[in-house]
């Protein structure tokens, strides 16, 4: 019994990672088209660019032996998801979600609204993720942000702000809290969105503390500017402008993230 | 177990021979050269198999003056074209060569449910004529060669209305 619980219990939390999945785990259920599909992927996708021809043809060479490997489809879908390409990206991890749930939710909404704006979509996946499933829900599929910051920002996105601090808010205030990168940039900038400038400085000010950017810095000269403060706003742009120039900012390889600000909105002061 | 696999494979990339030879190509999304839409001024300056993805570099999308001032482009010159249910995406995907030069310029679309979208001509047109004069787009060095890359942009579009640039 306790074998059990720990397969599924290990099961489980491979189901919330977003690597290879775990073949063993197939054939403990029994699953041996699953386990063959699985085996196949494990020994051969390594060797091959996700874009390539070779590389899909062994995720084809998968979904033939098991129509219903969920993995299979999500690596069928990510270069798609890397080009822009929205139509083939949708149709490959939709079938992922549809033969994995639990796994796939939180990667197909944590691409939808970073790679297509899709904040709509992003919501009903994160809320339907945290219907079934009463743990952790777990990061964005490239682990920048907890799916809850993930949420908040979307509702942000929306129109919906207060609901957007509320989420996050709450989430900061968990107990058992890991900080991500930018999650009290994000908050401080929804207080100065809100114009509750003291709460912004406060979260602004606390980012500093466990990382410093460029950009928390623009954040905190854009309020010092709003509320008449001038000698911190000249310190706080005169940093934001030395930060930037070392490159020390908000920082994606794919795409322009939430909050992100440019050079020229600093010179622009 | 690795002869297994290996038929298994051999199965299964003749089917994919047979099924696509025609369309297969090096990686997907590859754009193919096409006479029929393509500026013949326009040039690669290495092979077909060395253009790479934008972000292959580690730099993501690289324009004089960031992103910012690509945007600044779009907000000023786009034109809104007020239609109730022109909402949804369009992608502008197009190489850069190794002088900043860009061409094979392609474009998809979707409504807000993912479904293939044919957008009022008003709006795609506007879209892919600014694309095609932008001038600042950086060339990307990799592995100290100066490389062509395929580059895209996504358009939101709500009710004509641009909304946001991606990526």
């Amino acid at each position: 019994m306790k074998i059990f619980y720990l397969i599924l219990v290990f099961s489980l939390i491979n189901q919330l990672s977003f690597s290879q999945p775990n073949c063993n785990a197939f054939l403990w259920q029994g699953d041996t088209a699953q386990f063959t599909a699985c085996k196949l992927l494990e020994d051969n996708l390594n060797k091959h660019y996700q874009f390539s021809r070779e590389f899909h043809e062994w995720v084809d060479s998968a979904i033939t032996i098991c129509p219903r490997f969920a993995y299979a489809y999500r690596e069928k879908a990510a270069p798609y998801v890397k080009s822009g390409n929205f139509l083939e990206w949708k149709k490959y991890i939709d079938l992922a979600v549809k033969y994995d749930s639990l796994g796939y939710l939180p990667v197909r909404a944590s691409l939808r609204y970073k790679f297509f704006a899709d904040y709509k979509g992003a919501i009903e996946d994160i809320e339907l993720l945290e219907k079934i499933y009463s743990g952790d829900i777990g990061s964005s599929s490239n682990g920048t942000y907890h799916l809850k910051v993930v949420k908040a920002l979307c509702y942000k996105k929306s129109g919906n702000l207060p609901k957007a601090i509320q989420i996050l808010e709450a989430y900061i205030n968990e107990e058992n809290y890991s900080s991500g990168p930018y999650d009290l940039l994000h908050l401080g900038v929804m207080y100065l969105e809100a114009e509750d400038y003291k709460n912004a400085e406060k979260y602004l000010d606390l980012q500093n503390v466990k990382y410093e950017f460029a950009d928390t810095y623009y954040y905190l000269a854009l309020l010092y500017k709003k509320t008449g403060d001038n000698d911190h706003f000249s310190l706080c742009k005169n940093k934001a402008h030395d930060l930037y120039s070392i490159n020390q900012r908000m920082n994606d390889t794919y795409n322009h993230l939430i909050d992100q600000i440019y050079h020229q909105q600093i010179l622009k002061f | 177990m690795n002869k297994f696999f290996s038929l298994i494979y051999l199965v299964s990339s003749l089917q994919f021979i047979g099924c696509a030879q025609s369309t297969a190509t090096r990686w997907v999304d590859d754009i193919v050269p096409d006479s029929s839409l393509d500026d013949p001024g326009f040039k690669i300056c290495n092979a077909e198999g060395q253009v790479i993805q934008y972000f292959n570099n580690g730099q993501a999308m690289e324009y004089k003056g960031e992103k910012y001032t690509l945007d600044s482009i779009f907000f000023s010159e786009y034109k809104s074209v007020n239609k109730p249910g022109e909402t949804g995406l369009i992608r502008i995907r197009f190489i850069v060569n190794c002088k900043g030069e860009s061409g094979r310029f392609r474009m998809i679309a979707m409504d807000a449910e993912y479904r293939e979208k044919e957008f009022d001509k008003n709006i795609t047109e506007q879209l892919m004529s600014i694309t095609k004069s932008l001038k600042g787009w950086t060339p990307k060095v990799w592995k100290e060669t100066a490389i062509d890359y395929y580059q895209y942009l996504i358009f939101k579009i709500e009710s004509g209305k641009l909304i946001s640039i991606l990526p």
